[in-house]
């Protein structure tokens, strides 16, 4: 009390001009944020304006579609459990290795892991695992035979989407939960678990998991929202009879004919709904598990999940000989290697490295460049944003900040690029920097806001009663302790911005080449060499910055590690 | 209101463009026609063309395009899916620097309709793009919106070298080209097969029918299949299936009535009931692309591949991606033909360097790097047709029967 008094009164002698000078500051910082923020509602606005006359016959026939309440549905499936899956498993690991030794391998390796594009999982897993796959041709052939059909997981089909999907987001959500954890007196709640008589496992379960649970709505509802809509892996290894609803939606989208661009309209609509469908099932997931645990507690059931956390204590090595697998794969296919030859026959050359290395650095740059202005002042927008919430008391809802994530980015990307045509702007690199801050956006604040609610604040109580200004206190204080958690939210938003194809070729207009757009436009031919070598390199980046990130982040604290360890 | 008036203005300096040189429109036209008239195409001697064509580069109205280009950055908008195509667009981007001072760049997409979807966010104003690889139903799209520069062919003197008649380039999937693109390359549509799946057949017998297939596939159970249409070389395999089953009703080029769908459509169907059981993955999934069938193909999943490069086997035979006894085959009716094209967006910044890039991917130095190279896509010029490694071409199908036949296979197989 008496601190926050001393607080005050250390501000009185220029009260007046200060709160002039900060009401101006505050509403230009409001409508900064707010733009960034409401840039994606915009753009779907006027991206999704129906150009077409609607009338029921037309709404008719997009309902008579064959296979949309099929393909719906199984998206949706998709879409709600490879999410939760990577969630729980996930959480177990994070159980299994948080108070290790373990852990700090973990958090050194999670960089390469995380920096494996989804693309390249999914071509590796059907490479290695499908029936006829590398993999099991390899095993099967010590013994002289042909591996059994029903062995292998099949090319294209619901079974091997969510595997690819669920395998790829458990590295995110360890990142995630690693941020949320720094935050978290976890080893003292184990410790309260433990003195009313709960085995770690189950105190892992009963007390941690709802909390980290809730602190990572955000986060599951991000994979959702990206399973929902990712098409070059629905393309790729996803059932197409039915299609997934992104394809489908993709392919309305990019016909040109009445019915076609009326399809795609409604389609767009019924994205959103969906999206609301899969929001709707977070919070009744949350629900029954909070209840659910609650019950065991109660109870003293005994939890049936803690066995099987058990198994997880071997992701880690699991995982990375996945991942060195796939970029062994990866690396062969770019050296000349085929199925049709043996170590002996295959045309070994680096001449694809030397040849494309020549066009990539152009690229590489682009992508570098964009990705460092973006991330950051995506993170720095993020924080605006936490901030002026923090003053006003009030948090708005997080889907009103996450909108980038969450609203179909084909047309939002189109509505701004209807704007940015208009206006008459030039393609200049800044545009496209503008063009992925509400992405970078979005993902940090998925990432901050949980570390910034639960900042302690005795310590800035204290700076100030040391006489800190409000500022220092803020620089030398909060963004300190709040260090560890914004290294992963830039790390992640630097990721996101080298992974963005839509808005850098559509605003950009081509005139700016990035190892994206370079990528995506070689894999669309599915040439194995070519493809690998681009996904070797775009893989880098997101490698390169999780890589210092971790490295920075293993020398500072947070501010529960402070007190906690 | 702003943008509207800068529009108007936009298309007002167009139109006094074009005014200021029909003079030199015309005299070009008249060339054209001269040399058209007075000697008949095919009886052209190599050496009258090239008179022609030089005259038509000295005339007036392409030493202005020439100095209009000079100097200005060419956005091509294609395709980047295919190493050899990129290569061969490195190479001529290159030899058109050098030769004519205007630089091209290669905007790589995934799919050509982010293009056409620019397009029509731009609405016919100032444009991003200077030239783009199209055809189908895109171009149908973007000239019915009158989106295109037209008269193309009257601007650019190479164009007399196209082949028009001999392979029969008017008509882009049915629909008139009338001078808004311009014939690039041309395509064929074929399979490449292990020699192991047709094994009953002669091996120098190179045509199949649709029986071959199904006894194929009865022979080889799950490894045949086709791209998922509506990918169009699915909705062309299904074309060639159909013209086979019918003996090449003449309802089929014509627009479908209901009547002749009735008619005609059940023998694809019945068709496709007895091979889907014992395709691969029981025709419970289908290769999402041709690429993806081929990829596939060369990692021995299928045994089958198709194409619309007549030349592709071949090529990937000699980059050792394929065995090297692989068959090509193509329909015993003879294999649907049609061309890849080059447009101008009407709104283009450097109209006159487009023009330029494809007066040079329409000289006989580049269309032959272009089939001698390791794309190896057919000549479309007079001078370097090929009868010999040409396919037996098989007329498009009326543009009509395309919808009709995706929208039933989606009907029928689709979910």
């Amino acid at each position: 009390m008496n601190n926050r008094l001393l607080a005050k009164s250390q501000l009185s002698p220029s009260n007046q001009l200060y709160s002039a000078i900060n009401l101006g500051l505050k509403s230009t910082a409001w409508v900064l944020v707010a733009i960034i923020a409401l840039a994606p509602l915009l753009g779907v606005v006027i991206g999704l304006w129906p150009a077409v006359e609607l009338d029921w016959a037309a709404i008719s026939r997009f309902l008579g579609y064959n296979g949309l309440a099929y393909s719906v549905a199984s998206t949706l499936l998709l879409s709600l459990v490879a999410p939760l899956i990577a969630l729980y498993i996930a959480f177990m690991v994070y159980s299994r290795y948080r108070f290790n030794r373990r852990w700090q391998s973990l958090e050194k390796r999670l960089a390469p892991l995380l920096s494996l594009p989804h693309l390249a999982v999914a071509l590796g897993l059907v490479y290695l695992f499908s029936s006829g796959g590398m993999l099991w041709s390899v095993l099967w052939g010590f013994i002289g035979q042909t591996a059994p059909e029903w062995l292998g997981l099949p090319r294209k089909s619901m079974l091997t989407m969510i595997l690819a999907i669920s395998i790829k987001e458990v590295p995110f959500f360890l990142l995630i939960f690693s941020a949320i954890g720094r935050q978290l007196a976890i080893k003292q709640w184990l410790l309260q678990g433990r003195a009313l008589g709960y085995s770690e496992n189950a105190s892992w379960w009963l007390i941690v998991f709802p909390v980290v649970l809730k602190q990572s709505r955000l986060a599951v509802l991000a994979a959702m929202a990206y399973t929902l809509s990712v098409l070059d892996i629905s393309l790729l290894i996803g059932p197409n009879i039915p299609e997934l609803y992104a394809v489908v939606l993709y392919n309305w989208q990019t016909g040109f004919t009445p019915d076609e661009q009326t399809f795609a309209f409604l389609g767009n609509l019924l994205l959103i709904a969906m999206l609301g469908v899969l929001i709707a099932c977070i919070y009744i997931h949350e629900r029954l598990v909070t209840k659910q645990l609650a019950n065991h507690a109660v109870m003293a059931n005994p939890l049936n999940i803690t066995w099987l956390s058990g198994v997880f204590t071997a992701w880690l090595g699991f995982f990375s000989l996945l991942t060195l697998a796939i970029l062994a794969t990866f690396l062969l296919w770019s050296l000349g290697w085929n199925t049709h030859s043996t170590f002996n026959t295959a045309n070994w050359s680096i001449s694809l490295w030397q040849d494309e290395w020549f066009f990539m650095q152009g690229p590489l740059l682009n992508s570098l460049h964009i990705a460092f202005f973006s991330s950051l002042l995506g993170v720095g927008v993020t924080l605006l944003a936490l901030e002026l919430q923090r003053h006003n008391k009030r948090y708005f809802p997080d889907y009103l900040w996450l909108l980038a994530i969450l609203l179909p980015q084909l047309s939002m990307v189109y509505g701004w690029q209807i704007v940015h045509t208009s206006s008459n702007a030039s393609y200049h690199s800044s545009w496209i920097i503008l063009s992925h801050v509400p992405f970078t956006f979005a993902y940090s604040y998925l990432v901050l806001r949980g570390p910034f609610q639960s900042l302690n604040r005795h310590y800035e109580l204290v700076a100030a009663s040391f006489g800190y200004s409000p500022w220092q206190r803020w620089w030398k204080v909060r963004f300190m302790l709040l260090r560890p958690a914004l290294l992963s939210a830039i790390a992640i938003a630097f990721s996101v911005s080298i992974a963005q194809y839509i808005p850098t070729l559509m605003i950009g207009a081509g005139r700016v080449a990035t190892i994206t757009t370079e990528a995506v436009a070689i894999a669309s031919g599915n040439e194995q060499s070519i493809t690998a070598v681009y996904i070797l390199v775009q893989a880098a980046l997101p490698f390169i910055a999780f890589l210092v990130a971790s490295i920075l982040a293993q020398r500072t604290r947070g501010s529960v590690d402070a007190e906690h360890q | 209101m702003m943008w509207q008036t800068s529009k108007h203005a936009n298309i007002r300096s167009r139109i006094g463009f074009f005014s200021s040189f029909s003079w030199a429109n015309l005299a070009l036209l008249f060339a054209v026609l001269l040399s058209v008239l007075s000697v008949s195409p095919v009886a052209l001697g190599n050496s009258t063309l090239k008179e022609t064509i030089s005259e038509l580069e000295a005339s007036q109205q392409w030493q202005q395009t020439l100095k209009e280009a000079r100097g200005q950055t060419v956005y091509f908008y294609a395709w980047g899916g295919s190493k050899p195509v990129n290569d061969y667009l490195r190479w001529a981007a290159r030899e058109i620097a050098s030769r004519y001072k205007v630089r091209l760049r290669h905007v790589k997409v995934a799919d050509i309709s982010e293009a056409v979807s620019r397009l029509k966010a731009e609405d016919g104003s100032k444009s991003a793009i200077d030239l783009l690889w199209v055809n189908g139903e895109n171009f149908s799209y973007l000239k019915a919106q009158k989106l295109l520069l037209g008269k193309l062919p009257s601007a650019i003197p190479n164009t007399t070298l196209l082949a028009t008649e001999q392979l029969s380039l008017h008509n882009d999937f049915g629909v008139p080209m009338e001078g808004y693109e311009v014939p690039w390359g041309v395509g064929q549509f074929n399979l490449i097969a292990n020699q192991s799946l047709f094994s009953a057949k002669n091996p120098e017998q190179n045509s199949i029918t649709p029986a071959d297939i199904l006894s194929a596939a009865e022979r080889n159970p799950g490894r045949i299949s086709y791209p998922r249409p509506p990918e169009f070389h699915g909705t062309t395999f299904l074309k060639q299936l159909l013209v086979a089953l019918t003996d090449s009703d003449p309802r089929l080029f014509a627009l479908a009535t209901p009547n002749a769908q009735q008619q005609l459509l059940p023998a694809l169907w019945h068709y496709l009931d007895k091979l889907h059981p014992i395709i691969w993955q029981n025709g419970s999934a289908f290769p999402s692309s041709n690429t993806e069938q081929l990829a596939l193909f060369t990692q021995q999943q299928l045994d089958l591949a198709v194409s619309f490069n007549p030349n592709q086997m071949a090529k990937e035979q000699s980059e050792k991606r394929i065995a090297s006894n692989a068959q090509r085959l193509f329909f015993d009716g003879g294999a649907i033909t049609n061309s890849h094209n080059l447009a101008i967006p009407k709104g283009a910044q450097s109209p006159a360097g487009a023009k330029v890039v494809i007066h040079f991917l329409l000289s006989e130095l580049a269309q032959k790097h272009k089939v001698d190279g390791s794309w190896g896509d057919p000549a479309v010029i007079r001078p370097l047709l090929d009868p010999a490694s040409t396919l037996p071409a098989q007329q498009e199908l009326h543009s009509s029967w395309q919808q009709v036949i995706e929208d039933t296979w989606q009907q029928k197989y689709g979910a």
